[in-house]
């Protein structure tokens, strides 16, 4: 964040004091509970465990447990596919939502967009809970499958599976991907439908060539705002996934709970961070390199 | 960030805020409220009816699913006055140096409690003082579905059962499920080398691909055992008591390798602030008519004798629950305090994960 000169009209005393106080609110959440808290993580992930707050000791070993112990790169890259699929399933799915927002909603828009934020309304838990009424044994889905004659008996293929986590969290992510979508479209001029048809392009050409393209940047940020807090979801796995899918977040969590090690855990956080990090730089590269921003 | 401007009315503004937010600090723990943090389950009012009638509205109530995560809570900063672990929990959370002794001489019904439970070695701390007063105790088995899971074998290897494989959920706490891995592993929970460690894991990792869940959930398991989704699971009596009531047939079962027999109680934390209001608690946590109501409503041993003297004696079979908890532990497997706790529990998380 930068700041560079002002604007004509406001006095220079006043309007520095009316900067300072802007900046204030910023500067202490920033500071004091974002870069504090980081950098205590980072202390104690080089610390050793010996049962104290802090730890003792300098060491390298917590990274060194991370790096050659295969457990966690399979849980680490089993989060990753976790989320890669959450990513995926919400931003199409989330797709066509923004697009009838954008193009076709007419006069309902503020109502549909309002109906898009609803489930916003109720807790994160209650919306984990309520796919636990559909997904489970006697749940809504198997009743339903089971009252038409589908299954012969409930099945349990359903809940504490790694699709039940997906289909959880991509249902409870589903606005953060609609709305930068929706807004990526809603700033296309209209114009460029007639320009494309002027053009000879057909209903499919247009899509591919000129809408889709221009929505590509809500596209990435919405997947971004996906992906980066469901790898460390921790909540809806222990409560949807069952055994099998265990994410890097439950671990952490372990690790400052019952397992009681918290330069270990701080030391999985901070590898995980890493590893985010790398991947969004990544994804920088490449949005560069095939431009989506012109 | 940058700053260019306004340095003097940003420290100001800093001051303030900071003046605010250390004003608010400081009323946060001045209303004469006793905190008690406790298992989820154990907060019911009935539990402690004259403390509420002596004192209306003065009690703050925490729970946690499990009594390792309520330590790690303690340990970073969260201070009630009272906290509720289990006995194998005592010694570690004294060597922290968490919890202040208790006066007996000031627990009026100290002499009712059994005193199997009053001689623990763990919770003496000498000159009449002891670190926690026991309340409750019960056992943990596996409760199974006599309608799906015919006349097995009374062993705890119903849980390692291939062709019950994903139908069968167990406890997620380091005192139940690896303690009965280490039991079935054929080694000593209470105190292992390295070798026994990995016995316990290999153990472990026998059983994860066969779960469906592990949980400290108990409404979930109930509801799941109730549907026919599980068929098994790991459980305390008091599932079992609830599941009987609304008429589902369950068993909990007599494994012949013992069902694990736990104790749980008052402690009392170093900076608690409400002493006097802790004792009142205390207090009417240990008369008779709130044992009553642990026994009769969730199938616990209270640990006084007074409570089971209020018991119809009917009851109290029909709950399979002796009314002195040394013929239980003739048959069971006390937890006591497990040496390798952090390890375990560590080990525990590994193979979860799937490692």
């Amino acid at each position: 964040m930068s700041f560079t000169g002002g604007h004509g009209g406001v006095s220079a005393s006043g309007g520095r004091f009316f900067r300072a106080a802007m900046l204030l609110p910023g500067t202490f959440a920033a500071f004091v509970l974002i870069l504090f808290s980081l950098a205590l993580v980072l202390f104690l992930a080089f610390r050793s465990n010996d049962g104290s707050l802090l730890g003792g000791g300098a060491t390298l070993a917590n990274f060194a447990a991370v790096a050659t112990d295969p457990l966690y790169v399979m849980v680490a890259l089993r989060s990753l596919a976790i989320a890669g699929l959450v990513t995926l399933a919400t931003v199409v799915s989330a797709w066509p939502v923004a697009y009838l927002l954008a193009f076709h909603a007419g006069r309902h828009r503020s109502l549909l967009l309002f109906l898009v934020t609803l489930p916003f309304w109720t807790s994160y838990l209650l919306r984990v809970f309520a796919w636990k009424i559909v997904l489970a044994y006697n749940g809504v889905l198997n009743s339903a499958l089971v009252g038409t004659g589908i299954l012969s008996e409930p099945s349990l293929a359903f809940l504490n599976t790694p699709a039940a986590v997906v289909l959880t969290l991509a249902h409870a992510y589903a606005p953060f991907a609609i709305l930068p979508i929706f807004v990526a479209l809603d700033s296309m001029p209209k114009s460029l439908f007639e320009a494309a048809s002027d053009l000879g392009a057909g209903a499919f050409a247009t899509f591919r060539r000129v809408v889709l393209p221009y929505s590509m940047p809500g596209v990435l940020s919405g997947a971004l705002v996906v992906f980066v807090p469901t790898v460390g979801d921790f909540v809806t796995p222990s409560l949807v996934g069952g055994p099998r899918s265990v994410m890097v977040g439950s671990l952490i969590q372990a690790q400052f709970g019952k397992a009681n090690d918290w330069p270990f855990g701080a030391a999985l956080a901070v590898s995980v961070m890493a590893l985010i990090i790398a991947l969004i730089l990544i994804v920088r590269r490449v949005d560069r390199r095939f431009g989506s921003r012109r | 960030m940058r700053f260019t401007t306004g340095n003097k009315a940003n420290k100001a503004l800093g001051c303030a805020l900071i003046a605010a937010l250390s004003s608010t600090a400081g009323i946060a723990h001045a209303d004469g409220k006793l905190t008690y943090f406790t298992w989820s389950g154990y907060e019911l009012p009935e539990f402690s009816q004259s403390y509420l009638a002596a004192h209306p509205d003065s009690v703050d109530i925490s729970v946690f699913g499990d009594d390792d995560d309520a330590f790690t809570k303690v340990k970073a900063g969260f201070h009630p006055d009272l906290a509720h672990p289990c006995y194998d929990k005592i010694a570690r959370w004294n060597k922290e140096g968490l919890l202040q002794p208790i006066d007996t001489s000031r627990i009026k019904n100290w002499d009712k409690i059994f005193p199997t439970f009053r001689n623990l070695p763990d919770i003496k701390a000498g000159d009449g003082k002891v670190w926690m007063v026991p309340w409750d105790w019960g056992n943990t088995s596996v409760l199974y579905r006599t309608d799906l899971v015919k006349n097995p074998e009374q062993s705890w290897n119903l849980l390692w059962d291939q062709q019950y494989a994903g139908r069968m959920a167990t406890i997620d706490a380091v005192h139940d499920t690896p303690l009965v891995a280490a039991i079935m592993a054929g080694v000593n929970p209470f105190d292992m080398s390295d070798s026994d460690l990995e016995k316990v894991a290999a153990k472990l990792r026998e059983q994860r691909p066969l779960m469906s869940t592990y949980t400290t959930d108990m409404t979930s398991v109930e509801q799941s055992l109730a549907s026919g989704e599980l068929v098994a699971a790991m459980t305390w009596n008091a599932s079992a008591v609830a599941l009987k009531k609304q008429g589902v047939p369950v068993e909990f079962m007599k494994p012949k390798e013992g069902m694990l027999t736990w104790t749980c109680g008052y402690v009392m934390l170093k900076d608690a602030k409400n002493v006097d209001l802790a004792y009142d608690f205390i207090n009417s946590r240990l008369e008779a008519d709130s044992g009553k109501h642990l026994i009769e409503d969730y199938g616990y041993g209270s640990s006084t004798s007074t409570a089971f003297a209020a018991v119809p004696k009917e009851t109290l079979e029909s709950l399979e629950l002796p009314s002195n908890p040394d013929e239980m532990l003739k048959t069971t497997i006390f937890t006591g305090p497990m040496k390798q706790n952090d390890e375990l529990a560590k080990m525990f998380e590994k193979v979860k994960a799937g490692g």
